[in-house]
């Protein structure tokens, strides 16, 4: 899997780099309008990860380029502005995604996941991660071919955990992910603890190993 | 005390008092003057008298009338000189009153015949006085009139000439330097009124370029801290990868990140409170007001319960509002939140939409808000809370945003937030009966 980050902000595009590389991607980073034109006139991406505001040109002229040129690559759009209208335009000029700044790299994983799924696979809607498989098309988990019997946010906790798998990930995170920014943190954590100790339990009982780590003083870690 | 009647005040008096002036000295130069021509015919008596007796010699036949006549004294010398004097007299007058009359007399001395003789030319003054008063009254009855007049021109002419200054006043007063525009002042032909629409013109063009400035200002710094924000979290992220089994740099970093958070939450509200100001929206997606409320209602069932809260709610039939769907969810999240947190632990959410008119209702922890500091920016009642001291800012400000108002009162230990959709552009669904409520509080 190839991505393409398009980020003018060094230090953002390393890191993008390196929590997808670890993740099992391959990552080029471009910093410039032109790099990145250049870059998606001779290759294809899985996924392209493109910010709004570049040296050059404005990804969203890119998207038209690229619309113009008939690319089916998968984009996620990554902006400073929570603009709408950037948003829409974005959206309607073949971004699969929008993800406003400032973003938690899992969160990001979790899309371009499922912007891979969509775009790359033809409608191939199963992750699967050792004895765990994820349907997100039917949204049904089975553990060695047993149907989990989940909660729409159990569902999803667990959907984030395994493809952000074998990564340590804070609370903050999670919480984000599950309840958007709108929670208070303190609050979101009980839950969360909740939530997490209802998953292990159902894993288990369905046969499956413990495999959703504490991290002390971090978050929670899917060892698969 | 109002410009006109300071003004008036000042004129009247000074009008009266130069009057006054002016028509005591009107008096006197009348009384001088009309005393020489008294005068005068007591002369030319005298004339005729001498002219008799020097051809004569011997004193003319006096013929007295009522209002004229003449005294003759035998008088020891003729070479007195001739004086005019003033007397009164009780007179008879016409319908046989006595009268006290001023008489004006002239006296000279003559040789006639031999003789000596004093003769004093009597004339009375009525007619003269009955002139000179009536001159006084007509000039009174002037003076009265014309200031009359003048009081009544004053106000008139004052109103008609100060108009420009009240519309000016008005316009001031419904300016509003958020609304995007600038104050234009008509031109004046009136130089006073021309300087004063030029200034504030001028002066409100200047406020308003400063505000637009501050505002483009916080809007481009809240965008400006985006990406290092998201540099520091991304960061963080991959920090934590190597922090596993070491509790203390991961703790650190829990903090960092917190503190990211909250901040990055801070940069986006107030980033939305500059574009609700610079009016960036749209309110005329057609919204299920019901709907959005019913969701986020089931975003925080968790919280909710969390808190033991008894969740009432009385959603009635779906109500359409004209909105932005983004600041719909917005405005219903935050209300909820608000209402979730401040509430007490076992106490109750009452949520009802009756109609165009939503009441969001929580048991308080204590009592009563300050109505006026609630919804200004950064006012927490407790400043240890988690929230950013902006929800409630933004709530109003979306009000404002869609020409909405939200209340709050405090009822019986309870925190009442009432907003009343616009339901001219709403189309309703159902039969709704707003206002039917008990709990519906304005």
């Amino acid at each position: 899997m190839t991505l393409l980050i398009v980020e003018d902000e060094m230090a953002l595009n390393k890191s993008i780099c390196d929590y997808l590389s670890a993740a099992g991607y391959r990552c080029e980073p471009v910093y410039t309008f032109e790099q990145a034109l250049e870059k998606t006139d001779c290759h294809e991406y899985d996924c392209i990860i493109l910010d709004i505001q570049l040296p050059g040109g404005t990804g969203l002229q890119l998207l038209r380029l690229w619309q113009q040129d008939g690319k089916r690559d998968g984009v996620i759009v990554i902006s400073a502005r929570n603009g709408l209208e950037d948003r829409i335009e974005g959206l309607q000029l073949g971004a699969d995604d929008y993800l406003v700044k400032p973003f938690h790299l899992s969160e990001l994983s979790v899309r371009i996941a499922a912007i891979i799924r969509r775009k790359q696979f033809q409608g191939q809607s199963i992750v699967d991660a050792g004895y765990i498989l994820i349907d997100t098309l039917g949204k049904t988990v089975s553990i060695h071919k047993k149907t989990l019997d989940l909660t729409q946010k159990e569902y999803q906790l667990l959907l984030f955990l395994v493809v952000n798998r074998n990564r340590v990930l804070s609370k903050n995170a999670i919480s984000r992910h599950l309840w958007g920014d709108d929670m208070d943190y303190p609050a979101s954590f009980d839950f969360l603890y909740t939530h997490i100790k209802n998953l292990r339990k159902k894993i288990l009982a369905a046969g499956g190993s413990d495999c959703i780590k504490s991290v002390y003083g971090a978050g929670y870690k899917m060892q698969l | 005390m109002r410009l006109f009647d300071r003004y008036k005040r000042l004129t009247i008096t000074a009008s009266i008092f130069s009057f006054l002036i002016g028509s005591i000295g009107f008096y006197f130069v009348l009384t001088y003057v009309l005393t020489r021509q008294l005068d005068e015919t007591l002369k030319s008596e005298q004339q005729e008298i001498l002219a008799f007796v020097q051809v004569h010699n011997s004193l003319p036949e006096i013929q007295n009338t009522r209002h004229q006549w003449i005294t003759v004294q035998p008088a020891a010398t003729a070479n007195e000189p001739a004086r005019f004097g003033s007397t009164s007299q009780y007179l008879p007058d016409r319908k046989g009153n006595k009268e006290e009359e001023i008489i004006r007399q002239l006296s000279f001395t003559i040789a006639a015949g031999g003789k000596h003789y004093l003769i004093t030319v009597n004339k009375s003054a009525t007619e003269t006085e009955d002139l000179l008063q009536l001159i006084v009254l007509v000039t009174i009855c002037m003076v009265a009139i014309l200031l009359l007049w003048h009081t009544l021109l004053q106000r008139r002419l004052l109103k008609r000439i100060w108009q420009p200054f009240y519309d000016t006043v008005e316009r001031m007063r419904q300016y509003n330097i958020a609304g995007g525009q600038l104050l234009e002042l008509p031109e004046e032909n009136v130089e006073e009124f021309k300087l004063l629409h030029d200034s504030l013109n001028q002066m409100t063009q200047r406020i308003y370029q400063d505000y637009q400035t501050l505002r483009a200002f916080t809007e481009n710094a809240s965008h400006e801290m985006q990406t290092p924000l998201a540099v520091i979290r991304s960061g963080i992220d991959n920090l934590l990868q190597n922090a596993e089994g070491q509790e203390a740099i991961a703790n650190g970093l829990s903090v960092i990140e917190t503190a990211t958070d909250k901040l990055a939450k801070l940069n986006q509200s107030l980033l939305l409170l500059a574009k609700l100001e610079n009016r960036h929206f749209l309110f005329t997606e057609d919204i299920n007001i019901t709907e959005v409320l019913q969701n986020k209602l089931r975003e925080r069932e968790e919280a909710i319960s969390a808190k033991q809260l008894l969740l009432h709610t009385e959603l009635g039939d779906a109500c359409i509002i004209s909105f932005h769907r983004q600041l719909a969810e917005i405005l219903v999240t935050n209300l909820l939140n608000n209402g979730i947190r401040h509430s007490k632990t076992g106490g109750y959410l009452r949520i009802r939409l009756s109609g165009p008119v939503l009441s969001i209702r929580n048991t308080a922890y204590s009592g009563a808000l300050d109505n006026q500091r609630i919804f200004q920016r950064f006012y927490k009642t407790d400043p240890s809370s988690e929230g950013t001291g902006l929800g409630l800012a933004i709530v109003r400000e979306i009000c404002t945003a869609a020409g909405l108002s939200i209340q709050y009162a405090f009822n019986e230990n309870e925190h009442v937030f009432t907003i009343v959709f616009n339901q001219g552009q709403a189309p309703m669904a159902g039969n709704s009966h707003p206002g039917t409520g008990n709990n519906r509080l304005s």
